[in-house]
């Protein structure tokens, strides 16, 4: 399961999200978050704790502010040692409100920092749900280079030397831009996967290896409209040696392969490569078949409809087209 | 298969030389060598993999040497990875 610190979460959005430091820097980079989920503590605070999610963000609004205001202070303390004892990554406090002494105290305590924002209670929640909803979305790392082909998002896997790259650098020259090479991030965000560079630096994205020449910079040499960040995953091509390929290659087009990438399953095209094979036009045409057929249009169906209604026919008339034609 | 963690001594990091020195290094062994840094895990025959991981001196990657020469690709990339090369 992926996790953020909440140092991460105070350094990217302190700004966007106008956070302040209330108390314990120092807890900072100790707290993790696991989920996207928070967690407001007005029943709690109320007096029930029968649920209560220790894992998650707590956020006091004006609500908990101004309740807790009416309470009597031995119940008001002992209520916030129980929630601050059931514990938290992190507390936040929305809208600049002043918070409690009593929390004050049981972070320190406890090493729990408490963070303050600006912005109002609902739509901080709905931004920050959002950013951790991205950053914990589920990842993985795959070897293989992405392009952006007529807008479909093509991953290219095989063995090392397959032409994975040199096949991005033709896909390029074509027009079409380029997303990442090598190591490719995948981030499932819904139903969904969206591709991009692993690399830590943006200025170190966009580069390719070619065997024999090094390390070429596509963005320099092809220009802005000749790359990407990122981009839908929608098709993945597996380039494989043709003694390798035993034979596992579509011939017809009617069944789909399939390759399951985090749980989402996509079409799975393998292409036995044979010397003097153009991949990057095959992958054009992968793309535009694509693109049929999310609209509906089927090449192999429709052939062995026709063919079958051929066959059905009890005379097969042998001319089919006007012979003066042509 | 063998799997070591090796520490990066090499002053400035794996920058693109010694990366280069190790990817051609590694594709003369059989084996199949992979480096892990942070969870994320690239061929150490591809040089753009390593690069990518970014290793800084001091940091730590797993080395997975596996085949027929995987003792001999262990002993010679960990001496790249530790400058000692």
């Amino acid at each position: 399961m992926n996790k953020i610190t909440i140092e991460t979460l105070y350094q990217e959005k302190k700004d966007e999200l106008s956070l302040e430091i209330v108390t314990g820097k120092e807890f900072l980079r100790q707290r993790k978050i696991t989920t996207y989920d928070i967690f407001r503590p007005g029943l709690a605070l109320a007096g029930y704790t029968g649920i209560f999610l220790s894992d998650r963000i707590l956020i006091i609004g004006e609500t908990e502010t101004v309740y807790i205001k009416t309470l009597a202070k031995e119940i008001k303390d002992k209520r916030i040692t129980t929630v601050m004892r059931l514990g938290t990554p992190c507390i936040i406090v929305a809208k600049g409100l002043d918070i409690d002494k009593k929390f004050i105290e049981q972070a320190k305590r406890r090493k729990i920092p408490i963070l303050r924002t600006s912005m109002s209670t609902t739509p901080f929640i709905h931004e920050l749900s959002a950013y951790l909803d991205y950053k914990l979305a589920p990842t993985k790392y795959v070897q293989g280079t992405l392009v952006d082909i007529y807008g479909v998002g093509v991953l290219f896997v095989g063995k090392p030397g397959t032409g994975k790259s040199e096949c991005a650098v033709d896909l390029v020259e074509r027009g079409h831009r380029f997303v990442a090479d090598d190591l490719v991030k995948i981030v499932k965000r819904g139903s969904i996967l969206v591709g991009s560079g692993a690399e830590k630096s943006n200025r170190l994205r966009h580069y390719i290896e070619i065997r024999g020449v090094g390390i070429i910079d596509i963005f320099r040499i092809f220009g802005v409209k000749s790359v990407r960040l990122r981009k839908r995953i929608e098709v993945v091509v597996e380039l494989v040696l043709w003694d390798e390929a035993r034979g596992d290659f579509e011939r017809i087009g009617i069944e789909k392969k399939i390759k399951e990438i985090l749980d989402i399953k996509i079409p799975r095209v393998v292409i036995p490569l044979t010397p003097g094979k153009n991949v990057s036009v095959i992958a054009e045409v992968i793309a535009m078949n694509y693109l049929l057929e999310l609209r509906g249009i089927n090449p192999a169906k429709e052939y062995d409809i026709e063919l079958k209604r051929v066959l059905s026919e009890k005379e097969i008339s042998s001319v089919h087209y006007d012979e003066h034609i042509e | 298969m063998i799997k070591e963690t090796v520490k990066i001594l090499n002053e400035n990091g794996l920058h693109a030389l010694p990366a280069s020195r190790f990817v051609k290094l590694a594709e003369k062994f059989k084996s199949s060598i992979m480096l892990t840094k942070d969870e994320i895990e690239v061929s150490g025959k591809s040089i753009m993999g390593i690069l990518t991981l970014a290793c800084e001196k001091g940091s730590k990657v797993i080395l997975v040497c596996d085949g027929k020469d995987e003792k001999e690709a262990m002993e010679a990339l960990k001496k790249i990875l530790e400058g000692q090369d």
